[in-house]
This record gives structure tokens, sequence and C-alpha cells, in this order.
């Protein structure tokens, strides 16, 4: 615990010295650029010492719409979140708050309270800077100021799987400023960035607890099914048998499966991790759902699929005896549909 | 109003049990939405088919002579077995029967249908939202986005998709 506060200290030293950084910068000797792993490191420990709040600007592109939202953002280290949402109006005065056990939503238009399970991975670890580095290509692109503070580039390469991804470190508190993702043809996909941003020894922790309103409607939406470590045991709790290949990608390796139940909707869930970012399969029969018309008309392995862009998360849904196929990944549109290409060549026959 | 929302109000839109507000949204979606429409005709076929069999009420000496046969002591299987044969023979019985068993089946089929178009609809919102909660492990995921996808997905779970709005 001493050491954690020791870091804190620091941090906020370090922020205390750096006031202005660009003026700083100007007539001075340029400083070498850090080591990839040492940035990877900081951005990796900054959740289990830094308390920050400020307004964050999301824009995304999905398919033809291209969508911009404003919040507050407040994150109090071990992983608690609070998000006040301000514009667009369909959005504004949602109020979600996570105390990285449970996470509530109040949804002012319904008056409604949403709770679930927690979003928000609060553990610093920085020892994962040697499976990103072993997994991506990462540069350091240089150094920039953002709103005021100085930052370190950090470029992410698509390789096989993957995206394109540039990340604006804080360079003396790790916390990522700025995010870009682009497509192959290079154009902007999603940014997320703070126009404002303040740094805190220790936010109070009133704000991440959730009072509900008086008079709201509660409903609990939690992860169903109890999770499964192995495919052999997926596959024998699921009907009809499933698709479930060992390896996605070439590295995308499985790491645990459920069975989901949302009404009368349910679906066999395998989850995929290059220890990195996720791949998820879902499997539903046909005779339980229909199949949704959503998103456009593409073809992944060689069937009929259809392709609905968020901008950061995209889906390939695809129909195949007697089965609905989902597979879902924050990788480029022609990397999944690789990916469902080979869950549909795995299919049992 | 969702397709799912839409969905279950196509057998009270046809049966004009709808508010005129409930009633125009539903107009709304039917303008935009094929299997909605493909739908709202199967319905009306189904009503239509049910609607064409006779109307016959079994005589009351049908109920009659059952009630007086069931009051009789145990273990008269063959008398019983016999008055089912012979209530058979009534044409109005025979109708009321077929009637019961259109409607064993077309009800569940009809439920079973609906259950199904409801499951495409939040089929793609619960994937999106356990996917994100999955994602809590990849370090590059921004959790303000994360808490828009999910918050998005859990208003859409409760029957209020919100359409993205065109940024600035």
């Amino acid at each position: 615990m001493r050491s954690l506060a020791g870091g804190v200290v620091a941090m906020l030293l370090l922020l205390a010295a750096r006031p202005g950084s660009a003026g700083l910068r100007t007539g001075a000797p340029a400083r070498p650029l850090p080591d990839p792993a040492a940035v990877l490191r900081t951005m990796l420990r900054a959740p289990a010492l830094i308390d920050y709040e400020g307004t964050k600007v999301i824009s995304t592109v999905r398919g033809r719409t291209a969508e911009t939202v404003t919040m507050l953002e407040a994150y109090k280290r071990l992983g608690k979140l609070r998000l006040e949402f301000l514009s667009p109006e369909s959005v504004s005065g949602r109020l979600v708050v996570d105390d990285g056990a449970t996470s509530w939503q109040y949804e002012p238009s319904m008056h409604l309270v949403v709770s679930g399970p927690s979003f928000i991975s609060g553990s610093g670890r920085p020892d994962r800077a040697d499976e990103i580095l072993r997994g991506y290509g990462v540069r350091i692109l240089g150094r920039e100021e953002v709103i005021g503070r100085e930052t370190v580039v950090l470029g992410l390469a698509a390789g096989r799987a993957g995206s394109h991804r540039r990340v604006w470190i804080d360079e003396a508190t790790g916390v990522p400023l700025r995010t870009e993702e682009r497509d192959a043809r290079g154009e902007i996909v999603f940014v997320s960035y703070f126009s404002r941003i303040g740094y805190s020894l220790n936010l109070p922790p009133a704000l991440f607890q959730f009072r509900q309103p008086a008079g709201a409607r509660a409903v609990g939406f939690h992860v169903t099914g109890d999770p499964v470590a192995s495919r052999s045991e997926l596959l024998a709790r699921a009907r009809p048998p499933l698709s479930v290949p060992p390896l996605l990608l070439g590295r995308y390796h499985f790491r645990e499966g459920r069975i989901a139940h949302h009404g009368a909707f349910s679906a066999a869930v395998a989850t995929y991790s290059d220890w990195i970012s996720v791949l998820t399969v879902f499997q539903t029969p046909s005779s339980r759902m229909a199949f949704p018309e959503v998103g456009d008309p593409v073809t992944a392995g060689g069937r009929s699929a259809r392709f609905l862009d968020l901008g950061y998360f995209r889906v390939i849904l695809w129909q195949h005896g007697g089965t609905n196929y989902a597979v879902l990944g924050n990788v480029p549109g022609t990397v999944l549909l690789q990916a469902a290409g080979e869950v549909s060549a795995a299919r049992p026959r | 109003m969702t397709h799912a929302a839409v969905s279950q109000r196509l057998s009270a839109y046809l049966d004009r049990e709808l508010d005129r507000s409930e009633r125009t949204a539903v107009d709304a979606h039917l303008a935009t939405c094929a299997v909605c429409r493909r739908d709202l005709a199967e319905l009306g076929r189904v009503k239509t088919l049910l609607g064409a069999l006779p109307d016959l009420e079994p005589p009351a000496a049908v109920f009659a002579g059952a009630r007086a046969r069931l009051e009789r002591p145990a273990g008269m299987v063959g008398p019983a077995a016999e008055w089912l044969r012979s209530a058979f023979r009534r044409p109005a019985v025979a109708a009321a029967a077929a009637l019961l068993a259109v409607l064993l089946i077309a009800v569940p089929m009809a439920k079973g249908r609906i259950d199904r178009l409801q499951a495409a609809n939040v089929g793609v919102e619960v994937y999106i939202r356990e996917h994100a909660l999955l994602s809590v492990t990849d370090p590059f995921a921004d959790p303000a986005y994360l808490g828009l996808l999910i918050s998005d997905a859990n208003v859409a779970l409760v029957g209020q998709r919100r359409t993205p709005e065109e940024g600035r």
C-alpha cells in the first residue's frame, strides 16, 4: 500500500513539475524518444495509480453514419468509473457508475436503472507490455502536446489481426489522452480524446457510489450462464453441435465459453483472445432466432452474410445449417471476415 | 417504436386494439419493414382461416349428458369412451373439437414465431453487450466507449433502441 501511495505521489510531483511543457520544450535540446516498452508499462500501470476527471469526446463512423458523443469521465483507482453523458440529445443525462464490481446505468428519459457486471479493469498490469510488443508492431512516432500536456504518440500496426491505432499517452501519467483508429484506406473511423483533464490524488469515493433515483424502475442485466474454460466442456453443453476451432487467425486462442440467455434468446458464446484483444463467436439455433437483417450484405466463407460496423467493434452475421453465427471483434472488417470463414469451415459435418 | 415492440403489437394491430398513437407508430414501422409486413399478412391469413370456421355452440344436452356420466362411479371407462365416440358423431361437437385443435396448433406456432423475431431483435444487442464486457481485458479499449456501447445495448434490450445522431 505504501508503494502504491509512493507511486501516486511521485506521479503527482512529476505532474506539478511539468506545467506548460510545450513552452519548456521550445529551444531546449530534443530529448531522445522513450523506449516503446517503457511507455507501454507506464500506460498499463496507470489504472492502479492515477485518479482523473475530464471531458471526453468520442467520434465514430458507423457505416454511413458518424456520431459524436461528449461526456464527463471520472476514474478512480483501482477500477471505478463515472460517466455523465452530455450530448447528443439522445444520450444527454445518461449516467453510468461502475464501482469495479457492479455497473449502474440511469436512463432519465425512461426513469430506468439498469444494473449489470462491471466493465472496468483497474489493476495495473505493466507485465503485459511484453505481450503487446510480441503481438503487435509497436512504434514511437514522436512527441506531441495534447491539451497542454506532453504526450508520446504510440503507433500500433495492424498485422494479421489487430487494427491500425495511434494512442497519445500522457508521458507523465500514462493516461491515454487521445486514441485514433484508421481503416485500411487510412481514414479515421474512431477518435476518442479528452478536451480537458484534471488529475487528482484521490477523487471522492461518493462520486463512484450509485444512488437510485426515487421511483425509478430497476432492471438487472447480468451475464447469464456459468463460464467453461475448455472447448470440450462447451461442446458437451451445447445442442446442436458447435463450431469451436481451437485457434482463429493463427493467434486468437480459445479462452472461455458460456451459454448466454436473454428471454427467449440463447446462444453459445466462445471467446478468443490473442492476450490483447478479443474475438467473440456466438451460435444460436435458427429455430430459436430469426436471422437479424442488420448491416450491409457481404460474403463470408462463401456464404451470404451481414456486416455491421459499430465504428470500433465490427460484427459479421451469417446463417448455415440451422445455426445463426455471429463473430465480433475490434479488428478490420477484412480480418473479421477471415475469422468468420474459419469458424464456418470448422462447422461439424 | 422498435422492431421487437412492433412484432409484439401486430396481433393487437390486426384486431384494432391499439390506441391512435401506437397505431400510427406501427403504421410508420410497417411502411419501412418488409419482415413485419410479411408477418402481418401471415397473421391476417391465420385470422381469416379461424374466422371461416363455423361458430357453433354444442347443444346443452351434450354437457348435461357428460356431467351425468362424469358423476357416475369410477371404473366406467367403457361408457365414457362410448360417449366420446357418440359425441364426435355430432357435427357441432366435431366442429368445436376442430376449432380447439386449430387453436392448439396455431397459438404455439404464432408464439414461437414472435419469440424467434424477438430473439433476432435482441440478439445483436446481446452480442454487442457481451463482447463489450469481454473486451475489458483489452488494454487499449476505451472505457468510456465500452460504457456507451453497453448502455446503448441495455436501452435496446428494454425495447427502446437509440438511433445514433449525425455528428457535429
